[in-house]
Order: C-alpha cells, then structure tokens, then sequence
C-alpha cells in the first residue's frame, strides 16, 4: 500500500476547481511530508510520487526527522506537467532541451554529463536517455539519504504511452537496461494497460523484472480500451509487480467500495492512494490494511 | 504529420494506436530534431519540407506548426496536391482573411477539414450542448465564458509568450469557439485586451458579445492567473428556467428551487481505445478519421472555425481602438 503524491501538487481529476480550494498546505513539503508519515504510520508500505521539486523537498523533510528508516520509494520521472510547462516557456521541444541540457550540465553529474555529451555528438537517444535517467536518480538518492530504498523508478505514463505508440521498442530496453545495471527495478506508469502487455508480449520483454503502475477501478475509470480488456490483461500476465492507482477513481468511489474491488484480484501487488488530511491518512490505510488479502 | 512538436506527438500517438490509420511522414523544420526523430522512429520518414509529402501518396495530413505558418502550409497542401483530407491545430490562422483563403480552398479541392478545437469532444461540453438544445433551462438570456491558465504566471518578459500569438488567439480562442458552437453567431460590442508580461504582449482579454436573439455574453481568458495547474475553460449560462455550468470537469444545471443537476465526467461515457493527453484528443482525432473513411464531413471545420478567427479579429480591433 502505497502514499500517492498528486494532491501534494494540486491534482484532483474530480474537479481542478477542488483542487485549488485545498489551498497551498499541501504543497508545503513539511505538511506533505507529515502526511507521509502519519501514512506510513498507520499501514502504507512507501511513498509514491513524481520526481519534482515538491517531492524532493518531501524526501528530504522526511530524512531531516530521521523518523523512518523503512522508507521504500516508487518515484517516476519525467514530472510531465514541469516538462510541457518548460517547453511552452522555453519554446517548445528544441527549448525544452536545451534547458535540460543546461540543468543536466549544470548538476555535476559526471557519467550524467558524458552519457549527454555521447548522446548529443552520436545523436544517439538511448545515451540521451541514459543521461536523464542518471541525472534522475543521482538527485533522488541524493533526497532521499541512506536509509530509504528506491524500490522502482517508473516512466511517466505520457512517456511509456506515447513510445508505446510509436513503437519505441528501444526506450523500454534501454530503462530496463539501465535501472537492473544500477540495483533498481524498472517500471512504467500506463493508461493503456492492456496494450502495454500486448506489446511487452510481442517484444518479448520479462514482465518479471518490471513493475507496472495502471488505474484499476470499478467504473473502469481511465482503464484502456476497457476495464474488461485490463482486467483480463491483468488475470493472464505471468508473475510480475503491478500497483493499481486511480482506485478511487479520482475521488469518485468510496473507499471501502475501491477497496473491495481490488481485493478481487490477487495479481494486484500494490495500491497508491493519495491523501490530503491527517485524519484522512489514519483511515485510509487503516481501512485498506483490514481489507488486505 | 506537418511539424514535430509536442502536438504533432499527442497526434501521432493517438493516430498510430488506431487500426485504420498508417503513419507514414512527419515534416520538420529543424535539422536537428530531424536527425534525432529519424534515430527515435527509424520506421517513419521525416523529411524538411512540405513539397517533400508530394509524392507519397498520402490521405490525410495533421498541421501542427505554429499558427503563423499555418496558411502558408494549408495553401501549398492543397495546390501541390499531397493529400484530400486536412486537420489543422487550432487557431485555423493568423487572421480572418487568411482562415477566409483557406475556407475556399478547402471548398475547392473537396476533402475532409477539420480544425482542432479539442474541447467539442468532452463528454462535459458534449452534454451541455444537448442539454441547451433540448431547451432544459429555457430562453436563454446571458452566459459568461472563460479560459484560463498559469502557464505564464511569474513569467519574466513577453518574449516566450508573444510566439504563441497572445492569450486572444491561443487560450480565448477555445472559449469563443464553446461560445459559438452553444449559441451560434455573435458579435462584439466591447473588448479589453491587458499586457502583464511586457508592452505589446496580450496576456489578458474580457470582451462583451451580443447574439441576434438578444443573449448578452462576457468571455474572459488569461495565461497568468494562479491556480490552473492546467488551462481550463468553462462557461456559465442563464435562461428563463434555470442556470448551466459547464468546465471539463462536470455540468451542473440548477431549476428553480430543486437541487442541482450533476453530471461527473465519469457518469457520461468518458471511455476511449487509447489514453494519451487526456480523452477529448483521442474522441477529437478519431471524429476526423472516422470523417475521412466515411467521406462525411467534420466538425469544427475550417467555414465553422473561421468564424472564431472574426471574432478574434473584431477583438483586437475593438480594443486597440478603446486605447
């Protein structure tokens, strides 16, 4: 059971509205990371959320107390909304990478500097990417200290949808490659569940090294093409990590109702929910750790 | 696919997905992110320039550049004849006259034409259109419409904004087509357009429009307003029997002393094949393609997304000459 992090950036898909009359409390990261805590308290297992400014500053509010030496981490990058808020501000994709260049260059992070400099002169985009992910996960340990686990690092699903796709066979090989050279299991984020087995199926990729994060609900809330085509997906893949978000459906369903569709599938390894007050946090995971299988 | 943006990718993922479309080409200006495109999809072709589609006998194309090169792009489409069926990004032009040009064109060569007011396909707008037309809150007498966004909130310098044309024809522009699509043609009577990012920007606009039928509207649009994570558009409407409000996110209609009307998005059939940028794109391009195999036409095309470039253009008249 896992702590969510979209309402520590002011995402509620029930209503954008909602989300700003939650006001600023939860972007404030010592709140957020009270919350995390007092999650992990009561039942969560870790912390999963996008790496972004917000949520580095989390980690390190929660390494600075030294409360919790059981931290395990499901972090996914890129944080698209920073990435396409860059692009409009730096002008689109040429600008966007540009300045990512400069951050990347900027950040000292040597094997993160030559794998850039690799891509950029061979124009060879698994080096690119192999620069971004070492970047990435440098400043996650970094937030994160010695004592929590990154237990996956997950692309975003606006990256793993979009490659899906396009049949970018390579940008799944090459996270994969990088992430078990360096200890950690690799993951993607998808809204599109039962394509991603389908092409994992054809490009022969080990669904056990892998952790997989898709919504599953019982209104089949963002569950594509259908939440009878994910589910089905999800009975016949073989031994894998899968972790269910949008299990409210986006503040939609009642807990105890999500909970007890998700008790319906025993492939389901994990659950994120986010939180947003302190009471909400005890009972959620109380809730979800009485109905665990 | 005209251009390799962050558009042209949303497009060309949500095309790809779907059975019946191949996609063949994109067209990139720039040599370096022609050189990357080609190592990232070896299996599409990615050519400099436009005349370079001719010969590849293609159905359809998606124009994504920028819109000041729409016209140019649409034009030599059409006369060098590399494909029927046209999709254009939204806004359809730079001005009336040039979306005017292309409204005969399009009518000349025949085909498909679409233009990308994506907000037509939310299941919330698509409901609160069917529940004016169905007449549920009566005479309609004044509506108040709004895009907003932080996109350039804290932005230093107008630079970066001014590429996107101002806040009139990049964000209002979504805005006034709802406003249109809801209640047919209007007029202005009265526009403000403020500059916040530097001298010469538009970065805020609050206009009046009137309709034929005597409904009084006010549409207000910015890209520095806190609190929009995302740009949202919404629209309020008042009639003789009750209120609409209508964003992306729910329709809630109020009669009388009742309780409110509700409809979630996720009581209205918000499904789609593929999830990528969010639903109304994948219902938006599968509209167009669904057009293009049946030979029907689309909508919003380019006669209908014009008028939004007439209003746009009596916009800026109007509050250049307020000065």
């Amino acid at each position: 059971m896992l702590v969510g992090d979209n309402p520590f950036h002011g995402i509620s898909h029930l209503s954008q509205q909602r989300a700003v009359a939650r006001g600023h409390d939860l972007t404030n990261p010592s709140y957020a990371a009270n919350l995390v805590s007092i999650s992990l308290d009561n039942g969560a297992d870790g912390f999963m959320f996008t790496v972004s400014e917000t949520t580095l500053s989390i980690l390190r509010a929660l390494n600075k107390e030294r409360r919790r030496g059981d931290l395990r981490l499901y972090a996914m990058v890129p944080y698209a909304y920073e990435f396409v808020r860059m692009a409009v501000l730096a002008g689109g994709v040429p600008g966007l990478a540009r300045k990512l260049g400069q951050q990347i260059a900027l950040s000292g992070n040597w094997r993160a500097i030559a794998s850039g400099l690799k891509g950029a002169l061979a124009t060879d985009p698994s080096s690119l990417l192999e620069a971004y992910l070492y970047y990435e996960t440098a400043r996650l340990r970094s937030a994160a200290g010695r004592k929590s686990t990154i237990a996956t690092v997950m692309l975003h699903e606006l990256v793993t949808d979009m490659a899906l796709a396009l049949n970018m066979e390579w940008m799944f090989k090459t996270h994969i490659n990088f992430m078990l050279a360096h200890g950690i299991r690799p993951g993607f984020e998808t809204r599109n569940f039962a394509y991603l087995v389908k092409k994992f199926e054809d490009w022969q990729l080990d669904f056990g090294k892998v952790t997989i994060a898709a919504p599953f609900n019982s209104v089949g809330f963002q569950m594509c093409p259908s939440r009878e085509e994910c589910e089905d997906a999800l009975r016949r893949m073989p031994k894998t990590e899968v972790i269910a978000f949008s299990v409210l459906a986006a503040g939609y369903l009642k807990l105890p109702d999500a909970a007890a569709y998700v008790a319906k599938f025993p492939t389901l390894s994990g659950i994120a929910v986010g939180v947003s007050k302190e009471q909400h946090a005890r009972e959620t995971f109380k809730l979800l750790r009485g109905n665990a299988p | 696919m005209i251009g390799l943006g962050k558009m042209a990718l949303l497009h060309a993922s949500i095309l790809s997905a779907l059975d019946s479309v191949e996609l063949v080409s994109f067209c990139e200006i720039s040599s370096l992110v022609r050189r990357f495109g080609k190592k990232i999809m070896p299996r599409i072709a990615i050519v400099a320039g436009v005349h370079e589609l001719a010969d590849m006998g293609l159905d359809a194309v998606y124009v994504t550049t920028p819109p000041r090169s729409h016209f140019p792009i649409v034009r030599e489409v059409y006369t060098a004849g590399i494909a029927r069926h046209v999709f254009v990004e939204k806004p359809l032009a730079s001005s009336y006259s040039e979306a005017e040009e292309l409204c005969a064109l399009a009518e000349k060569h025949g085909g498909v034409n679409m233009v990308g007011y994506d907000r037509r396909f939310s299941v919330t707008f698509g409901k609160a259109k069917r529940i004016l037309d169905e007449g549920t809150i009566g005479q309609l007498s004044s509506f108040e419409a709004y895009a907003y966004s932080s996109d350039f909130l804290g932005s230093k310098g107008r630079s970066k904004a001014s590429t996107r044309g101002g806040v009139v024809s990049d964000l209002a522009c979504h805005a006034v087509d709802i406003a249109l699509w809801f209640f047919g043609r209007l007029e202005v009577r009265s526009a403000k357009v403020e500059s916040l990012l530097g001298e010469g920007s538009q970065d805020a606009v609050d206009f009046q429009v009137a309709s034929s039928a005597r409904l009084e509207g006010w549409i207000r649009s910015s890209w520095c307003k806190e609190g929009y994570r995302m740009p949202e558009i919404g629209v309020i409407v008042k009639g003789s029997a009750g209120t609409m409000k209508v964003d992306e996110d729910k329709v809630e209609v109020s009669l009388g002393k009742d309780a409110p009307l509700l409809w979630h998005r996720h009581d209205l059939s918000d499904d789609v094949p593929f999830f990528i940028g969010g639903t109304d794109y994948v219902r938006e391009d599968g509209s167009f393609i669904r057009s293009v195999l049946e030979g029907s036409p689309a909508e919003p095309s380019f006669s209908t997304a014009s008028r939004v470039e007439e209003i746009i253009e009596q916009v800026k008249r109007m509050s250049s000459a307020s000065k």
